[in-house]
């Protein structure tokens, strides 16, 4: 069956509470195969959360997650075979090097050491990063952990790729690299991305459809272009501020 | 071994040996720290040695009759004498404090006329404390050991004179000091021709060594643990674990087995070191190194190395489980270092304690007290090696052992749920952690 088809993700009626804070109220969205989606939304939205539930990290007080129909609540495990998760301003271990980093995570996917040797030379070539990746993670700036991390993330092909805001905090240059190698990659690949953003912008730039979330509910759902019709709005940061009702 | 553990344990033993700090701490430190503490011990006794017998002070004498002359030529013999020179006592203290000698010998007037009356000369000693140094105080000392040579041999020349007068053909020595004392030691039956000062100073140098070395070591294991827990926080590397296609005990058991690895090493550096140490810091005394402590049960047998080797190692998995344990509710690297401060108080309390006493001569409630710690008997077990009550050591290494059992289940109830990322201090309870979700 091709992948482009069917469903990445189908998530229903999320609800997460941590003591008494409720995270989620309710999310339900659905992603499409080979399709970038972003959830975006201010701090403290609750994409962290969504994100952590669809990557098995946390479970929800109720409601249902499906990753290519398989629950990720009853079978995370399976889950985990299929995913790879960028947390937001990970960082790599400091003391290795950022060869070791990628062979280290290539062993947990591999079946042999043939196909883990081609996902880590796969991992190199993604981060464009050449002879530094022989250097200690620790001598890395921001922008070259996070471009490591991102290759670490896709270069064992997941059939989803779970990335927290992964542009966040670093400069304009780095900012376009990591942008760029999501887009190419994915698109060359079929692999299904969600994404997490504060950035209207650049979710503008990299999603095929987009889900606003404010304070832990789905206010909007649909194609950038689509939104920006709907709402009469000139960029999806218009639409953010119309349906939030904060302009 | 899963191929996935062995990848985990590769990588933590790879992060914790490259970082400096604990190459230093766990594995060099004992293997450099021991030896030169041993090496102090030496050059320290060997300079008091040497100040006794090279003693450098200054001499005040009022009186120059024959008395004070010989008394003079005696100390002159072996040791550097600076004559002062001064027409009152007051002045010479004053020239006394100028010069580098850490005592005066003051010899008064009438000393050599009181002599020949057959009565006692009188001298003092001043002791001049510019640094409050115990080597200012012993200065003091060597010139009354000398001093008192020197009154044994004159007494020595006395009586031999008056026997020979009246004819007797008795030993000067004999008549001086009719009964002579030679000392022995018993130890578990056997009798060691050693003072019984010399084999307490030995003990001591034991009993206070082993707990806080081993304290330390416990100190730098926690830290490690807690300190490589709180980085995979806080650079969320852990969180990223917990998506990979791998259990979560296999991540636990790789952190833990790892830090273990690197504990050995540690342990190993520590008996090393230990026994570099001993090596070293009894060179000075020839009578402790010649004597033969195995024959006495003192000294550590192959058997007491082995279980003291055991009883380090229960006590740094237990150490960096419970730091394992603990550090992943804390969220940065700074509160993890925070949070060890805390354990590091039921390893310190212990250890002071029986540094100075024995746990028997404790009221009841405080020995229970501190039995309940496991870090008491790590400590009860390196003094029992050392005397070779090897049933104690097993019986401690079994506590030490089931303590640490239980806190791997705790870690594990905890790792296995999404508390691990979600938990924080101020949100824990022991039943919410227990719960299965």
């Amino acid at each position: 069956m091709n992948g482009l088809m069917e469903l990445a993700i189908e998530a229903e009626e999320l609800v997460k509470n941590f003591g008494n804070v409720v995270a989620l109220k309710g999310c339900s969205f659905t992603v499409g195969g080979g399709t970038i989606f972003g959830l975006i939304g201010p701090n403290g939205a609750g994409k962290t959360t969504a994100l952590r539930i669809m990557a098995t990290i946390i479970k929800p007080t109720s409601g249902s997650v499906r990753v290519f129909g398989v629950d990720a609540v009853r079978s995370p495990d399976r889950v985990r075979r299929m995913i790879s998760y960028l947390p937001e301003e990970a960082g790599a271990y400091q003391n290795l090097s950022g060869e070791e980093y990628l062979r280290f995570m290539a062993g947990f996917y591999a079946g042999s050491g043939d196909e883990a040797r081609s996902m880590v030379e796969e991992g190199k070539l993604i981060s464009g990063l050449g002879e530094r990746l022989g250097d200690r993670v620790k001598g890395y700036s921001k922008g070259m952990k996070r471009r490591l991390l991102i290759a670490r993330a896709l270069m064992m092909r997941p059939r989803l790729a779970v990335l927290d805001e992964p542009t966040s905090g670093l400069d304009v240059v780095h900012a376009y690299h990591v942008r760029q190698m999501i887009k190419d990659y994915v698109k060359s690949q079929g692999v299904t991305v969600l994404l997490s953003s504060h950035n209207m912008l650049e979710v503008e730039f990299l999603c095929d459809r987009v889900a606003l979330i404010d304070e832990g509910a789905i206010m909007a759902e649909g194609a950038p272009d689509e939104l920006r019709q709907r709402f009469e709005a000139e960029n999806l940061e218009q639409v953010f501020m119309e349906v939030t009702g904060l302009e | 071994m899963s191929n996935r553990l062995a990848i985990l344990i590769v990588k933590e033993i790879k992060e914790l040996v490259r970082d400096p700090k604990i190459l230093i701490g766990v594995i060099l430190m004992p293997l450099i720290i021991f030896p030169v503490m041993g090496s102090a011990i030496s050059i320290s006794q060997a300079s008091v040695r040497k100040a006794i017998t090279q003693a450098s002070f200054a001499v005040y004498a009022e009186d120059q009759g024959p008395a004070s002359t010989a008394l003079l030529e005696f100390l002159q013999e072996d040791n550097k004498i600076i004559p002062i020179e001064a027409p009152s006592l007051s002045e010479a203290l004053f020239a006394f404090q100028g010069t580098n000698a850490s005592a005066m010998l003051y010899i008064p007037d009438r000393h050599s006329e009181n002599a020949s009356m057959g009565l006692k000369g009188r001298v003092k000693i001043y002791a001049n404390l510019k640094s409050l140094t115990i080597a200012e105080a012993s200065g003091a000392e060597v010139i009354n050991a000398l001093i008192s040579y020197y009154n044994y041999r004159a007494s020595l020349s006395s009586i031999g004179a008056l026997l020979a007068s009246a004819g007797e053909l008795a030993d000067p020595e004999a008549v001086r000091n009719p009964v002579s004392v030679s000392y022995a030691s018993v130890v578990k039956g056997n009798v060691l021709e050693v003072h019984p000062q010399a084999i307490f100073g030995l003990i001591m140098s034991q009993s206070i060594m082993l707990p806080i070395m081993m304290m330390i070591m416990l100190m730098f294991a926690i830290q490690m643990a807690a300190t490589s827990i709180a980085i995979e926080k806080e650079q969320k590397t852990l969180e990223t674990l917990m998506t990979l296609p791998v259990g979560r005990m296999t991540i636990l058991t790789g952190k833990l087995m790892g830090s273990v690895v690197v504990a050995i090493a540690g342990a190993v550096a520590y008996m090393i070191g230990f026994s570099n140490y001993m090596n070293s810091a009894l060179g000075f005394a020839p009578e402790l190194t010649s004597m033969n402590l195995g024959d006495a049960g003192l000294g550590l047998q192959p058997l007491g190395y082995v279980l003291l080797g055991v009883a380090i190692f229960v006590t740094l998995v237990s150490g960096l489980a419970l730091a394992i344990s603990l550090a992943v509710f804390t969220d940065s690297v700074r509160s993890a270092q925070s949070l060890t401060g805390f354990l590091t108080i039921p390893v310190i309390i212990p250890t002071i304690i029986l540094m100075f006493t024995d746990l028997e001569t404790l009221p009841e409630t405080v020995q229970w007290a501190l039995l309940l710690i496991p870090y008491t008997h790590s400590i009860i077990a390196s003094k029992a090696a050392f005397l070779g009550n090897y049933s104690t050591v097993i019986w401690s290494i079994a506590y030490i052992t089931a303590f640490t059992v239980a806190v791997l289940y705790i870690a594990a109830r905890i790792f296995s749920t999404e508390r691990i990322i979600t938990a924080r201090f101020r949100s824990l309870s022991l039943r919410g952690l227990l719960r299965k979700r």
